[in-house]
């Protein structure tokens, strides 16, 4: 039974990674992967030294760094308000309303955030301009706006999906607890920030510990579908960058030098957020 | 004493309201700028440019349907999508549960060799490039298996299924092989009728994101004839794309470019997404359940 699974692990998990020695080769397809030259680090050197690589850098990061300090709270207060609904009808109905844009494919959600966003016929500057007279906003040709609908439109798609296991660990909070607040006459903001909060701060810690092993990561297909070239200097990331240079223009070692710098730093965020993880006294990822 | 726990009631009465109109209005956001693609679809391209379409369709009609269905090739690009989908998640499917039923079993020789051999490629997550140089070596370019073979298990589901059947009551199996049902037997026969519901789960898990995703197809296929219905969507809005750009340029000719597809696009977008509207109702009574194990590792 466990044949076919080795096999795959073997074949498709772990010779990618062994394929990634092409990162200190020359490689051309024509030769393979053995027939090419060895080139040691010449293109580490190649890719520390150049501009693009602190560009893309940068904005992997950057846009990171935007995802979790806007992105990360909002599913937390999502559910803090959906814990204190009471019409059970209601709460459903929010809840699915607010999924919903997770199960949709980024080639959707892109081209419904370009249409709406769209200077000439887009709904929002539409709205802009009759209600307070604003000119139309080039939204996703602007270098300074990009980044903000990049990041308001991950929200839009994880916010809500975000909010499952934050209701789960609410769930678990001891009624008794909101009882006794109640007779001792605690208002409904002081039972929030006593009981529900610290009821789910290890689910808080953990996720956001979680996330900090993923800012290397962004989201291919997101940021792909999303950006255009007039906003590279903000919107190229480390894996796109490799797509666009590696497989179009078949640069293929010097991009593979730089995703296996991402891999490696990717690696090294998880295992040492794990680290963290146990040392808070929770269990592990492994 | 009764003055301000009154107070407290109205306040509270007041934050409530406020609390359900905040959610209402959220979610209604939420669902807004697809409301707002349906309506447009069904809409006039003059209505969509004179910036009357808000809530409903204006002048409503089926023209941007007929453009996009006329030649043919958003039919084809469904169907194999379709074929993708279907295989893709049989595939899934049959692999996870191979692999989950004998990883569930502590008995299992060398299994915390093997967990962590699984568990090193969630970890260590090789790039882009010798993927497609691996998948062009076998020969895979231009077939569906380049699309199937790479994701044949999606790790994270198989622990998933792995936790499921770890917490189902030993003693049914125990039994079922004190009866002389081998291995295979009790998997098929016992085994796979208790994880129905999280089979269903993983099932939908695995199909919604196979007609979704569009990035392996754009690196793998590169026959028109076969490209799916995401990757006919990226196409046509990165053709938008590139004349918005051309219309920040400030030439006058691109408007036409612009303006014509709009409408289109927003037809195919509602095409794209309404098979996941129509399995979403299935899909909500399992996802939670989903998360909810996948959460809890073993």
């Amino acid at each position: 039974m466990l044949l076919p699974i080795i096999l795959f692990y073997v074949l498709f998990k772990y010779a990618p990674m062994a394929g990634e020695v092409i990162a200190f080769k020359n490689y051309r397809f024509a030769d393979g992967i053995w027939g090419s030259d060895w080139v040691g680090l010449r293109h580490f050197h190649m890719l520390f030294e150049s501009v693009d690589f602190w560009r893309v850098l940068r904005n992997t990061l950057l846009l990171n760094v935007y995802s979790l300090v806007f992105g990360f709270p909002v599913p937390i207060l999502l559910a803090l308000l959906l814990n204190e609904v009471r019409k059970e009808w209601y709460k459903r109905t929010v809840q699915n309303l607010l999924y919903l844009p997770h199960f949709i494919s980024w080639v959707v959600l892109g081209g419904i955030v370009i249409a709406v966003l769209s200077p000439s016929t887009g709904v929002v500057n539409l709205i802009l301009k009759q209600a307070f007279g604003i000119e139309p906003i080039y939204f996703m040709a602007d270098s300074a706006w990009w980044p903000v609908v990049y990041t308001l439109s991950g929200i839009w798609r994880e916010a809500g999906w975000g909010t499952i296991l934050y209701l789960a660990a609410m769930a678990s909070i001891d009624p008794l607890l909101y009882e006794a607040a109640k007779i001792d006459g605690a208002s409904k903001w002081r039972q929030i920030w006593h009981i529900t909060l610290p009821g789910i701060r290890s689910t808080i810690a953990i996720l956001l510990i979680l996330r900090m092993g993923h800012m290397m990561d962004v989201g291919l297909e997101q940021t792909l579908v999303l950006q255009n070239q007039s906003v590279l200097d903000v919107a190229d990331v480390i894996s796109t960058y490799v797509y666009r240079v590696g497989l179009q223009n078949m640069n293929y070692s010097y991009t593979t030098a730089l995703g296996l710098f991402q891999s490696l730093i990717g690696f090294l965020l998880v295992v040492s957020v794990n680290q963290l993880i146990r040392r808070f006294g929770e269990r592990g990822l492994w | 004493m009764k003055r301000t726990s009154r107070a407290y009631g109205i306040a509270e009465g007041m934050g409530r309201g406020f609390l359900y109109m905040f959610l209402g209005l959220s979610s209604l956001l939420a669902l807004f700028p697809l409301w707002y693609e349906l309506a447009a679809s069904f809409s006039s391209s003059r209505a969509i440019t004179a910036g009357e379409v808000l809530l409903w369709p204006v002048e409503f009609n089926l023209h941007a349907y007929n453009r996009l269905f006329e030649d043919g090739q958003i039919l084809v690009a469904m169907r194999n999508t379709v074929v993708i989908t279907l295989i893709g998640t049989s595939l899934n499917m049959l692999m996870t549960i191979l692999a989950a039923y004998p990883l569930s079993k502590r008995r299992l020789m060398g299994r915390s060799g093997l967990l962590l051999f699984i568990t090193f490629t969630m970890l260590f997550v090789s790039g882009i490039i010798p993927s497609f140089i691996l998948v062009k070596s076998l020969g895979l370019m231009d077939t569906y298996w380049s699309l199937w073979l790479p994701a044949l298990v999606s790790t994270y589901n198989l622990f998933v299924m792995k936790t499921f059947m770890e917490g189902l009551p030993e003693e049914i199996e125990e039994s079922a092989a004190m009866d002389g049902a081998g291995d295979w037997r009790i998997l098929t026969q016992v085994m796979l009728p208790l994880c129905k519901p999280i089979i269903a789960s993983l099932s939908l898990f695995y199909a919604v994101g196979w007609w979704n995703s569009y990035f392996q197809v754009l690196l793998y296929i590169t026959k028109s004839s076969h490209q799916s219905l995401m990757v006919k969507l990226y196409q046509m809005i990165n053709q938008v794309d590139a004349s918005l750009l051309n219309h920040a340029g400030g030439s006058e000719g691109a408007e036409q470019i612009l303006l014509t597809p709009e409408g289109i696009k927003a037809a195919a977008i509602i095409i794209a997404v309404t098979p996941i509207l129509c399995v979403y109702p299935f899909l909500q009574k399992h996802f939670v359940k989903g998360v909810l194990i996948g959460s809890v590792k073993g």
